[in-house]
């Protein structure tokens, strides 16, 4: 029950300032509602006991993300967001779309089952850093080389876009 | 108890804001936070499944995403601030040339 | 235990702290806003700029390089996250996990490399 309550109060945060994140008319106050949604994030991660995630998430997304957004928002003044409109004009249609998608995905997933729900005890220290490691670095070598190769393209192309207009 | 179809719904609800986001608003940081929405709707389910089932793969798979997404978002917005400086504008709807 | 009902019951101090955290400050704001008396006028509520009268908008551009440190922090606060369950698993995973994080190291000095050489370190 007190399960329930955690999720239901987690999810509702979820839903509720991912809306706002898409709604509102200052970018700024976008970033700060998805500041809260990537806290509340967090908070379900660890309700699934992936607490190393639910760090990540704070200090990558949290901490390192959004703030490059939000450094990115000041960069670029946006006085003239508050007289232009938000969304294109096909907007209501697109709600509309979503909201038929959401309703499509609950009707399969409250009518389907999921195999072997809820059947397997949970080892509590199974799921910690140190097991994490060990796959990480001994079954899943080649995406973890593979991802600093792609880090390294964003480092790089990031630093040539940005140094490009600095130089002139 | 919570059964895993609640973190499915979840994570299918928050995609589909992501979804209406992308295709609906004009300004192009919205957009971008709305691909954010959806790879966290992503990792939600990775991890749910990876609690559901005792399976550390869906966690790993979680870091990975989250690497992409640092790297994604880098290049995004230094692509952006050039797009904003030559064309003085942040609206996609505005960036209607292929040359110019 | 069954994953449904798993509670992370050791997470508990956390959220009382976040908790406590939250309603000092949010308490703060609200107290100090019933029990002050408030009568604004115009040279008050001017952004206070060491007496000087302020004389253009707070809201100017930023300088691109801060977009450059961000970025930078970003891509090795990755490298960070990687190193950690590294770091904590080094016992089970030797000299193999050695290697392994060496080649990723190089990878990512590269682009190290790349940034100091094009100036994107220096703020002039």
């Amino acid at each position: 029950m007190i399960n329930q309550l955690i999720f239901a109060y987690f999810a509702a945060v979820i839903v509720v300032s991912a809306v706002l994140v898409i709604t509102r008319k200052n970018p700024v106050h976008s970033v700060m509602f998805m500041l809260l949604l990537f806290f509340h994030i967090a908070g379900v991660f660890v309700l699934l006991n992936a607490e190393f995630l639910a760090a990540v998430q704070l200090i990558v997304y949290a901490g390192a993300i959004l703030i490059l957004f939000l450094f990115v928002v000041i960069l670029l003044s946006v006085e003239r967001e508050s007289q232009a409109a938000r969304a294109n004009r096909f907007w209501p249609w697109l709600a509309g779309f979503g909201l038929i998608i959401a309703g499509e995905i609950a009707l399969l997933v409250l009518r389907g089952s999921f195999p072997g729900e809820g059947k397997m005890a949970v080892q509590v220290a199974g799921a910690g850093v140190r097991d994490l490691g060990v796959v990480l670095y001994s079954k899943f070598l080649v995406p973890f080389e593979i991802s600093s190769v792609i880090l390294l393209v964003g480092l790089i192309g990031a630093v040539m876009l940005a140094k490009k207009k600095t130089n002139e | 108890m919570v059964p895993l179809s609640w973190y499915v719904l979840l994570s299918a609800a928050l995609f589909t804001i992501g979804v209406v986001g992308v295709l609906s608003r004009r300004n192009v940081f919205i957009i971008l936070m709305s691909i954010e929405l959806m790879l966290n709707a992503a990792n939600i389910n990775l991890i749910a499944f990876s609690h559901y089932l005792q399976n550390l793969t869906g966690q790993i798979f979680v870091i990975f995403v989250i690497t992409v997404a640092a790297a994604e978002a880098a290049v995004a917005l230094a692509l952006i601030i050039l797009l904003a400086r030559n064309r003085g504008t942040v609206y996609v709807d505005e960036f209607n040339l292929l040359k110019g | 235990m069954t994953p449904g009902s798993y509670l992370p019951g050791h997470f508990l101090p956390v959220a009382i702290f976040l908790f406590v955290g939250i309603a000092v400050g949010v308490g703060m704001l609200v107290f100090s806003r019933l029990v002050s008396p408030r009568r604004p006028y115009r040279e008050k509520l001017m952004t206070y700029e060491s007496g000087i009268t302020p004389f253009s908008d707070a809201h100017q551009k930023f300088s691109i390089r801060y977009y450059i440190i961000a970025m930078l922090f970003l891509i090795f606060d990755i490298e960070a996250v990687f190193l950690y369950p590294w770091a904590v698993a080094y016992d089970r995973i030797g000299l193999y996990g050695l290697v392994e994080m060496v080649i990723f190291i190089i990878i990512l000095l590269v682009g190290y490399v790349y940034a100091w050489k094009k100036g994107a370190l220096e703020w002039e």
